[in-house]
């Protein structure tokens, strides 16, 4: 076929009617009224009707289009047409028309489909079609045809656009996209990597890059001066349902700027990204602290779409006689709330008591919650009587509370907790009530995080240890001084979600020595892992800063897609799986062999007595069979020839598949029985060889003593 | 002597249907074969004063045939080895014509050695298991010992059918035994395996090169020479993949519905292990541990056990590509399995019997035809391809037939 002389199907409308034209695509769905066959013919573009009438269709037309199944490819050539009044279809953008059939070639056959893949009505009034939920693995499995959906396409070619509307826009920038490698070595971002086995080196590997972070700095040393790149990241975290072990991101990086310079580019970037969404965010963004973020909204990414924001009262209570609040200030804790607006009607007091007090705040790790309610200008609450009429009205005053308000207090010694556990309560309300608006986005930037955070090793970076101090004279043995240290980070958050994140970067090799060193790290521990890189700093590495972006975050949030697998073409499952693929999977020995993977599978050295009465211990207790005292050399010495068999048969392993059985096994049902209750249990046979019955059960110890 | 030899006897024996194709033929059991009503122990504590509430198929078979069940005797801990065997025995005393032996590493061909009877392991998946109790799923099944070959082959023509409720059985067409007077075996090729020679102690190799002179002189059978280049791991790949299975398949007896049950247990962890401790003599569970070891220390061995266990197979097949069966000697005289206290001795008595059940072949131990410097028959066994079981019975009875009336020394 002349791709010149294919008409889109989406592109016809009624200022088409009378020509002729030739289309080709894939039969969407079918609608026989025995003489006259309707078919939706659906191609990139979109859907149009077609129609094989005896009329005016020549009769081998109409005969082989009574074979057309569902997802056949065909070309139809025909003549465009107004429909008659009253059947126009408002489900497809050409529904004012339909194309009668003139020719029609089957380009290819389809196979029963595993699941619908229309999702246009071909009449009006109908439900539309493709609502309902298909397994995922499924529509994995068979991925090729779930994209064939509209919606699916629809969502790739958006997440195309977002890409490109970065390049344009980072490329006016005087950005140069540079690729870096893929086969690298593990860089610090602190996941497990995915590990690449290395032939011409037997027993070392490469790492799939976490994050290009090293080979963007260095690109920094090597004066590009402002760098870009889409690049595939890879992080062998453990699972999770909105994450993949490969994911894409946009990573930046530019020398001679400063956080402005950051805010003011992605500011206009992320307005640009969300444009291709219909989505246009206010500027300029808000910025926050850290400190400041988790002390009104106990998150580091506070979602702005909606109040509640923290209230401290800690000082209004700092002469109670309440004794909870007493012992939890005596404790030097703290006191802070939230007021949900004119809410009193939908938290009833045994809500707030019984599931939010009881139940919902401890999960979230306080030990319990205070609520008051304004009922006709005063507080109303089960422990209000032990307040004073002055700390009840300063709370009033605090909170601003008026009648049909709800407040809900946390108090804890630990400020963190307090900060937590209220930001996660502040979530739990505003979602039960409904209080996110749809369709709002509130974005802001996050920034001075911590530099450090205490581990129970010691310090760890809270960003990287590449990451620039807010000074820089501070001494690296002062733990204190240490983890007050603030860090030149900032993180761009949306709608309670982090987007993505960066800092300014350290360029003094002095002072990054200064940090591995207040991170504990030794002088030889460093320069395995990042002398190559720190010497690259000692060469005149100018000032430089960086951010990255999760891109499928990103474009699943522009597209309000409910989860990263929607916006990515061919993802893994949950369980870190590709049901199309089936990757992960087995490789054979033989290619084990040649990388070299076999000789580390078991250590040789043999272990000493004392393991040897433990393998005995383990062995007794896994296979739960006691040995005497005379018993245990005999097994000792049984053993000592099984660890010699295991070796024997190692070596001469060989590359056979395993056999299992002589006589080759087959899951079998076995035939012509129905279920049933077996006779013997039936006439309590089976209780005849018990040791120990009890009330028409086998009897057995209790679990424990 | 007798009275004790015996773990159960049938007192009351039902009048078989008329005509019978065992013709009231008298046949011996191991108390490891379910027969309803039977003490069925399986020589085992784990299974103290169980009885089985239903027939296995395989008695359901011999008694609609015509068989008498005469009773059980005693056998090895859930058939692991011969101690403490008396079928055999019995069988070779008149009490019964035939016995059914579980054959896991040989027994029943070794003990019909010991007592000069003929013992028959059929190819795997042809018997029903059902109703048996066993340990080693993939390499055991019922074995046949008798005085007479032709016992042997009537009480295979009963027992060799189809059940649907194993579902381990070959989906083969089974051998047809009813075939086995009409074979031609005056023209069987036999062969022994070099490498199996290489393994012979020298008083050994004397004995084994007379029985194959005698089987050419008498019988008209010359015997030719393959290689099957691992035969040396046949042992090994036989004690990975046995015990594993068998700590598997052991792990049943809990003492909670059957068996023996600890009367010391603080609570439920307890219980488990002093019942279960209590349950296995030392044989048995040093073959527990090492399956155990093998499962959870180093399972990348008994999957490599298996790959062996794959190549193997194809050797062996290859050796017999033209050959009707392997040549070797049943017994070793230094290693006596009735007194093997240890697995490593065990194995090492049944070294040359264990290699059939690896792989599933048939395999017929015939008495008579050797006789080692000490005047004791050490036995003569025949290892066939899978499912060529009346082609081997047929070698056998040729040979033993043609051996008749010559002495053994």
């Amino acid at each position: 076929m002349n791709a010149c002389e294919r008409t889109p199907c989406g592109i016809l409308r009624s200022s088409h009617v009378g020509t002729t034209i030739t289309l080709a695509g894939w039969v969407d769905s079918l609608r026989d009224h025995g003489e006259v066959l309707f078919i939706h013919l659906r191609d990139r573009s979109g859907v149009v009707q077609i129609v094989f009438r005896p009329e005016s269709t020549p009769f081998e037309v109409c005969e082989q289009a009574a074979f057309l199944r569902n997802e056949f490819c065909v070309s139809v050539q025909g003549q465009v047409v107004s429909r008659e009044l009253g059947t126009e279809n408002p489900h497809i953008d050409s529904g004012q028309i339909e194309v009668v059939a003139s020719a029609l070639t089957v380009l290819n056959k389809s196979e029963t489909l595993p699941f619908p893949i229309s999702e246009k009505s071909m009449v009006a009034g109908a439900r539309p079609q493709g609502e309902e939920a298909i397994n995922e693995d499924l529509r994995l499995q068979y991925r090729y045809l779930d994209l064939r959906r509209p919606s699916m396409q629809e969502r790739l070619i958006r997440r195309h656009q977002i890409t490109a509307c970065v390049r344009r826009y980072l490329d006016e920038q005087g950005f140069v996209e540079v690729e870096t490698p893929m086969l690298t070595k593990s860089t610090p971002e602190g996941a497990r990597d995915y590990l690449v086995p290395s032939r011409h080196h037997p027993g070392a590997f490469y790492a799939l890059p976490q994050s290009p972070q090293l080979f963007k700095q260095l690109l920094m040393v090597s004066g590009l001066e402002r760098y870009y790149q889409i690049v595939r990241c890879f992080r062998d975290e453990d699972l999770r349902p909105n994450r993949q072990p490969e994911f894409t991101q946009l990573d930046l990086e530019a020398s001679f700027i400063d956080e402005e310079f950051i805010y003011t580019l992605f500011e206009e970037l992320a307005v640009r990204m969300f444009a291709v969404g219909g989505i246009s965010l206010p500027r300029p963004f808000p910025r926050m602290t850290w400190k400041e973020a988790v002390e009104t909204f106990g998150t580091d990414r506070p979602d702005l779409r909606f109040g509640m924001t923290f209230v401290d009262a800690t000082d209004v209570f700092s002469h109670t006689s309440y004794s909870i609040f007493r012992r939890i200030l005596d404790r030097r804790g703290c006191i802070k709330g939230i007021n949900v607006k004119g809410q009193s009607a939908s938290l009833s007091k045994n809500v707030l008591q019984n599931e939010y007090a009881k139940e919902i705040v401890p999960g979230f790790g306080a030990k319990g919650m205070t609520w008051m309610r304004m009922v006709e200008g005063r507080l109303e609450s089960n422990i209000v009587q032990f307040f004073t009429e002055h700390e009840q009205q300063q709370i009033i005053q605090r909170f601003a509370a008026e009648s049909g308000d709800v407040l809900l207090l946390i108090a804890d010694p630990s400020w963190q907790l307090v900060c937590s556990a209220l930001g996660q309560l502040r979530l739990h309300v505003a979602a039960r009530l409904n209080l996110v608006p749809p369709g709002a986005y509130f974005p802001l930037w996050v920034h001075s995080f911590p530099l450090f955070e205490a581990t129970e090793q010691g310090l760890s970076s809270n960003h990287h240890p590449f990451t620039m101090p807010d000074r820089v004279d501070f001494d690296p043995s002062n733990m204190e001084e240490l983890l007050s240290l603030n860090s030149r980070t900032y993180d761009l958050v949306v709608n309670g979600e982090e987007l993505g994140g960066g800092s300014i970067r350290i360029n003094d090799r002095a002072l990054q020595n200064k940090v591995f060193l207040a991170l504990g790290l030794t002088e030889h521990d460093v320069e395995q892992k990042f002398g190559f890189f720190l010497r690259a700093l000692a060469f005149g590495a100018p000032p430089h800063a960086g951010i990255a972006l999760g891109m499928d975050r990103v474009v699943a949030m522009i597209l309000n897609a409910p989860s990263i697998r929607e916006v990515i073409a061919f993802p893994k499952n949950r369980s870190a799986y590709c049901p199309l693929s089936e990757a992960p999977s087995p490789v054979s020995r033989a290619q084990l062999a040649e990388l070299g993977l076999l000789d580390i599978e078991e250590p040789e050295t043999l272990p000493g007595s004392e393991q040897q009465h433990d393998l005995i211990e383990s062995l007794s207790w896994v296979s739960r069979i006691a040995l005497t005292d005379t018993e245990r050399p005999v097994i000792a010495e049984s053993l000592e020839h099984t660890r010699f068999l295991a070796d024997t048969v190692n070596t001469h392993a060989g590359d056979h598949e395993p056999l299992f059985s002589a006589v080759p096994l087959e899951h079998r049902t076995r035939e012509g029985t129905q279920p049933r209750i077996c006779p013997l249990a039936e006439n309590r046979q089976l209780f005849k060889n018990a040791p120990a019955l009890k009330g028409g059960f086998f009897k057995v110890a209790s679990i424990l003593e | 002597m007798e009275s004790t030899a015996f773990t159960f006897r049938e007192t009351s024996l039902p009048s078989p249907p008329s005509p019978s194709p065992l013709g009231h033929m008298r046949v011996l059991i191991q108390p490891n074969l379910s027969v309803r009503g039977w003490p069925t122990s399986a020589g085992s504590r784990a299974l103290e004063g169980f009885e089985a509430l239903e027939d296995a198929t395989i008695v359901t078979l011999l008694s609609k045939a015509g068989a008498f069940l005469i009773g059980s005797a005693h056998m090895s801990e859930l058939g692991l080895g011969l101690s403490g065997d008396t079928v055999a025995q019995l069988i070779a005393q008149g009490q019964a014509q035939i016995g059914i032996m579980t054959d896991t590493l040989g027994e029943a061909r070794l003990a019909a050695a010991h007592a000069r009877l003929f013992g028959f392991k059929p190819s795997q998946g042809t018997v029903s298991r059902l109703g048996l109790i066993g340990l080693v799923p993939s390499m055991e099944c019922c074995g046949v010992v008798g005085r007479n070959l032709e016992d042997i082959v009537s009480a295979m023509t009963a027992i060799s059918k189809r059940d649907p409720q194993d579902v381990s059985m070959t989906k083969e067409a089974l051998p047809d035994f009813d075939s086995v007077p009409s074979l031609r075996s005056e023209t069987a090729r036999l062969v022994v395996v070099e490498e199996y020679l290489d393994t012979l102690e020298s008083r050994e190799a004397r004995a084994f090169e007379h029985a194959l002179r005698r089987i050419e002189r008498h019988a008209g059978l010359p015997v030719k020479q393959v290689h099957l280049p691992d035969y040396h791991l046949f042992a090994p790949i036989h004690q990975v993949v046995g015990s594993v299975e068998a700590s598997s398949s052991a792990g049943k007896y809990d003492g909670v519905r059957y068996g023996h049950r600890t009367p010391s247990a603080r609570n439920w962890n307890e219980m488990y292990l002093n019942s279960r401790g209590e349950s296995f003599n030392t044989l048995i569970k040093s073959y527990l541990f090492q399956g155990a070891y093998f499962q959870f220390e180093r399972y990348a061995s008994f999957e490599n056990a298996c790959r062996i266990r794959a190549r193997l197979l194809d050797q062996a097949r290859e050796a017999m590509a033209d050959t009707d069966c392997l040549v070797f000697l049943t017994r070793r005289p230094a290693h006596d399995p009735y007194r093997a206290a240890t697995i490593k001795a065990t194995y090492d008595a049944f070294a040359s019997t264990l290699a059939a059940n690896v792989t599933g072949q048939p395999s017929i131990q015939i008495p008579g035809l050797v006789a080692d410097s000490e005047d004791d028959d050490l036995g003569v066994l025949l290892t066939g391809p899978a499912l060529s079981d009346p082609l081997l019975l047929s070698i056998a009875l040729h040979i033993s037939k043609s051996n008749k009336g010559v002495s053994l020394t």
